[in-house]
């Protein structure tokens, strides 16, 4: 028999039957009477002095209402430097940055509109990589640096916007007594998040000023929080709503055009929507950092770990946003799931003049995993042993500390492994098989749940959680139910909407499922005891002895007969005794942090992060000899979510993050032509398609974490981050050959190939 | 802000009456690049001449003697499918198979495609070295053109004002395989480099694309491969006399070096194939 009746089931999306008959309302297609339409006008610079802007002819046009410009958006905003506007005021710093926004009647009319306002710039020198911003006396990306508020007060150089250290142990000690030393430089590439649904915001400001915001995001409450610090209004003057959202990766987790269309509805007194097309989308938002990755990792000859050191210089582009966190993550993850004593993890984010980067499905830890695991396999080749078993070996355990002394409280690593090494086929000829493994958080900061029994017993639970397609709102439905001891379809999961959804900081941290989960559970065992209290006296006898029965009913433990439903309970709450049936639960993550008594750290963005998650995989891949090709024919992806609440859901997280990780590994690249994106369309940049995937074979293995709702844990991240160096280990695998740098586009393996 | 005027004739003639009229007219075929670039606002034109309504341009014929004519409006989709390009024929089958996706190949068409010319697109190479002429037609005169004389320039082909593709005619193909290798980082995208082998007597007809202005061809090289396609050193002479021919661009798909690079790779490959593919026949 089934240990939970919802619980573990694989039930179908709240949400499915509306996506796949068409008839879910993202942003585009939202309207109200009198709608307005924005269009963004972007520089053309990558670094340049905003001389004059002119928007007479754009204002001339009939039906076009207002026009703003950075002149109109004094504030500046920056979760961790406050070095942002949402329009360029003064200068511009990348080619794309959004320069004028305005309102007209139609679409096609704001665009028209758009094109005729007219800039005067005063072009400057621009610095386009880490290298050229780190030079001395290179142009500064932001000269007023040093006025600018930040979280993380430390001394930094010019143009730097981060800088951190870790270290444990004597790194440098421990490297002279290794028996084997790897080291090398690893290079990774800006990854564009290409959700399939382009930013997009609705405003609407009522007669009091009050302004609704319904989005494409990843939390309605960082939209509410930031737009309000933006527009310098309370918060309680700004209500933001979840609209459905076509995937965010992370590129909806600050504010995207949200800012713009409420200020555009703000002036105009009319309802604005500005919904970015794929090619403003490209040229105005987000990437992964780009990075390179000098690593060091030393072992003893009977294959233990001992040693690891890293440099990591990260292209934050024009803005800092989350830098200093994506910095600060992907130090502390770097040394990956391995007890290894002595670690030494230095890094910096540079400023440049591209597009910001921004957190991204893994933050930071693709390109530290790239490079860690890349060695791993090194290590094991140096030693002839077999990566797998070196893993093993050196795997970290439950009850083992990470670093900066965090207690690893659940750990299906070694499970991870073993399984996978159990599903793998026998070596074949021309096929390469390589492992890799991921360490990564789940968890982050506050959330919180009401649960409302409704007079029928029905229930309606409400989060601040957006569901961004990977059924997130699924999964907190079911782990109400199960808690409650109801059918799934009682409960009604309530769209976030500030002004009636409780707190959450975002959907991101792969936390949704951990953290909210949390909050779910203890705020329907709290409308269960009330519940209990009610039945307690119905029944008359404690609420000790009462249990929940299937199907929203309460009975005596052990006593088969007498029982009472939900609706006879809530129906006396309502109208007779005590009020309403409400729960509610608030939950931070506390735990972690970096103990000083065994971490040296300067200048960390981050806080407390989460729970460990782990995993493991392995690519089969093929290279064509002829052009260099990778093709990858299969991919197994073991990774332990301590309970899997909906295994469909699992295994669409993993299909997923392996996709997004084929990408980052073989295709996805947005390059640069000097001061411009080469390829910011879909034709030239390419994600992988149908015919690109692997057969993807899911393990799950579930090692439950105590602090978790049922044992669960986050899903999200970690299928993404091993895809790269598993694919890179099975080439190594198969050609002896080492590749260092992302994408593993045919060219660099035919240059290898032909080095080798 | 007014878009196009569209027209629909139901005739060739209707639709040669409007392009001779109308100098900012522009024909729509499947639209597959066409609505792209409007979309990209890289083409404005004034009237749009939608073909699809013409009967006469739609269709692939082969006549008794093997001869082949393929309306301009054939669309991929149908080029794909039809196994009587076999032989000599295969190759322009193999390359309408491997266009972009299967969306665009159920749109686009191939009168559409050349008159478009991408020098990175699939049928120009094959096209090439099927020997192929191309029918070009105005309200005054019809003509035809082989196609290595059609595909001028990068994106420029020689298509007179007024003028439009009206169909591609491929000669008799004789029994010998033919094959079209293209590489490409994904399988919709454009070819980083590709390779269009048509077996002819003794020796093949070898066209590269994406790797210059127009498909590469070189007189010398088949001349070094007639009688010698089984012989290694005859092979790679050929592929070095094409790779020196060849004036590849840096693109975000490749490098000119690498494409270079792969001319000789994918010669040897493709004529090891069609061996193998001879002999087994």
């Amino acid at each position: 028999m089934a240990e939970f009746a919802v619980v573990g089931s694989s039930a179908p999306r709240l949400d499915g039957l509306e996506k796949a008959t068409g008839r879910a309302v993202y942003v585009d297609d939202m309207t109200r009477p009198g709608l307005l339409h924005g269009a963004v006008l972007r520089s053309a610079y990558a670094h340049a002095r905003i001389v004059a802007i002119d928007t007479a002819a754009a204002l001339a046009l009939p039906g076009v209402h207002c026009v703003l410009t950075g002149e109109d958006f004094p504030h500046r905003y920056g979760a961790f430097v406050q070095d942002e506007v949402a329009l360029a005021r003064d200068r511009v710093r990348y080619v794309g940055e959004p320069v004028a926004v305005l309102a007209a009647e139609t679409p096609a009319l704001a665009r028209q509109a758009a094109a005729l306002i007219a800039v005067d710039y005063e072009e400057l020198p621009a610095v386009m990589t880490p290298e050229e911003a780190l030079a001395p006396d290179a142009p500064l990306v932001h000269a007023d640096f040093a006025g600018y508020a930040r979280r993380v007060a430390v001394p930094l150089p010019p143009n730097v916007c981060a800088a951190t250290t870790i270290s444990e142990g004597d790194v440098d000690a421990a490297f002279a007594g290794c028996d084997v030393v790897v080291e090398g430089t690893y290079r990774t590439q800006a990854q564009v998040h290409c959700y399939l649904e382009p930013c997009g915001a609705l405003a609407e400001a009522d007669a009091a000023g009050k302004v609704t915001i319904w989005s494409s995001c990843q939390s309605v409450f960082r939209v509410q929080a930031t737009v309000a610090e933006i527009l310098g209004l309370p918060m309680a003057r700004i209500r933001a709503v979840a609209a459905k959202v076509g995937g965010a990766f992370g590129g909806k987790s600050d504010v995207t055009v949200q800012p713009l269309a409420a200020a555009l509805a703000l002036r105009t007194r009319r309802p604005v929507r500005l919904v970015l097309t794929r090619d403003d989308d490209f040229m105005m938002m987000r990437t992964r950092h780009p990075a390179t990755v000098w690593m060091k990792t030393g072992a003893m000859a009977d294959g233990r770990l001992v040693a690891r050191a890293a440099r990591l210089t990260l292209d934050g582009g024009a803005y800092a946003e989350d830098s200093s966190a994506v910095l600060g993550f992907a130090l502390l993850i770097a040394r990956g799931p391995y007890r290894i004593e002595h670690v030494r993890m230095e890094g910096r984010v540079a400023y440049t003049n591209r597009l910001r980067a921004a957190g991204f499905r893994g933050y930071g830890n693709p390109q530290v995993t790239f490079a860690g695991e890349c060695q791993i396999d090194e290590i094991a080749a140096r030693l002839g042993r077999d990566p797998l078993d070196l893993r093993l070996q050196n795997a970290v355990r439950a009850g083992d500390d990470w670093v900066g002394g965090q207690r690893i409280e659940a750990c299906g690593l070694v499970d991870c492994l073993e399984r996978l090494r159990a599903a793998l086929p026998p070596a074949a000829p021309g096929r390469g098989i390589g492992v890799a493994c991921v360490a990564h958080i789940s968890g982050i900061l506050s959330t919180s749940a009401i649960v409302r029994v409704l007079e029928d017993g029905t229930v309606t639970l409400s989060t601040g959680a957006v569901d961004l397609g990977e059924g997130a709102d699924t999964v907190l439905a079911q782990i109400c139910a199960e808690t409650l001891g109801l059918p799934l379809d009682r409960i009604n999961y309530a769209v976030p909407d500030t002004d009636g959804s409780p707190y959450n900081w975002s959907t991101g941290g792969s936390r949704v499922t951990y953290m909210v989960g949390r909050a779910v559970t203890a705020a329907a065992g709290q409308a269960r005891d009330r519940l209990f209290g009610h039945a307690a006296e119905m029944l008359e006898c404690a609420a000790g002895d009462l249990e929940l029965r299937p199907g929203g009913r309460v009975g005596i433990a052990g006593v088969p007969g007498p029982e009472i439903t939900f609706r006879d309970i809530s129906a006396r709450a309502h109208w007779a005794v005590g009020g309403p049936i409400i729960g509610s639960a608030s939950v931070m993550f506390e735990g972690g942090g970096f103990d000083p008594k065994r971490s040296a750290v300067t200048g960390n963005g981050i806080g407390k992060l989460g729970a460990f998650v782990f995993g493991a995989q392995a690519a089969e891949v093929e290279v064509d000899a002829v052009t260099g090709r990778i093709a990858v024919s299969r991919l197994w992806a073991a990774h332990d979510v301590g309970r899997a609440i909906n295994p469909t859901a699992v295994a669409g997280q993993i299909a997923g993050g392996v996709a997004q990780g084929l990408g980052y590994a073989l295709y996805e690249d947005l390059r640069f032509d000097g001061p411009n994106p080469a390829n910011p369309t879909l034709m030239d940049y390419k994600v992988p398609g149908a015919t690109e995937m692997p057969e993807i074979i899911p393990i799950i293995v579930e090692h439950p974490e105590p602090s978790g709702p049922f044992g669960a844990k986050g899903i999200g991240e970690p299928p993404l981050v091993p895809v790269a160096p598993a694919i890179a280990n099975a080439v190594a695998a198969l050609h002896g050959v080492r590749l260092r740098t992302l994408p593993l586009t045919p060219e660099r393996v035919l240059a290898a190939l032909d080095e080798a | 802000m007014t878009g196009p005027r569209l027209v629909r004739p139901a005739t060739l003639d209707a639709a040669l009456a409007v392009l001779a009229e109308e100098p900012d007219a522009r024909c729509l075929a499947g639209g597959a690049t066409l609505v792209a670039m409007m979309n990209a606002g890289l083409a404005e034109p004034g009237v749009l001449v939608a073909l699809d309504g013409i009967a006469e341009l739609r269709g692939i014929t082969v006549a008794d003697d093997g001869r082949v004519r393929i309306g301009a409006m054939t669309r991929h989709r149908e080029t794909a499918a039809d196994m009587r390009l076999a032989g000599g024929h295969a190759v322009v089958r193999q390359a309408a198979s491997v266009i972009a996706n299967a969306v665009v190949r159920n749109m686009g068409t191939m009168g559409g495609s050349i008159a478009f010319f991408d020098p990175a697109a699939d049928y120009p190479p094959a096209l090439v070295a099927a020997d192929a002429e191309i029918e070009l037609a105005s309200a005054a005169a019809t003509r035809r053109l082989a196609a290595r004389e059609f595909f001028v320039d990068w994106y420029t082909t020689a298509i007179e004002p007024g003028e439009m593709v009206t169909a591609i005619h491929l000669p008799p193909a004789g029994t010998q395989p033919s094959i079209y290798r293209k590489h490409a980082r994904t399988s919709g995208d454009y070819a980083i480099a590709s390779l269009a082998l048509v077996l002819d007597g003794a020796g093949a007809r070898v066209a590269v694309g994406a790797c210059g202005p127009v498909p590469l061809r070189s007189d010398a090289a088949e001349a070094v491969l007639a009688g010698r396609l089984a012989d290694h050193d005859a092979v790679a002479e050929a592929a070095a006399l094409l790779a020196a021919a060849a004036d590849p661009v840096d693109d975000v798909r490749g490098s000119a070096d690498y494409r270079r690079r792969l001319i000789p790779r994918l010669l040897q490959a493709a004529i090891s194939e069609l061996l193998d593919t001879r002999e087994a026949a």
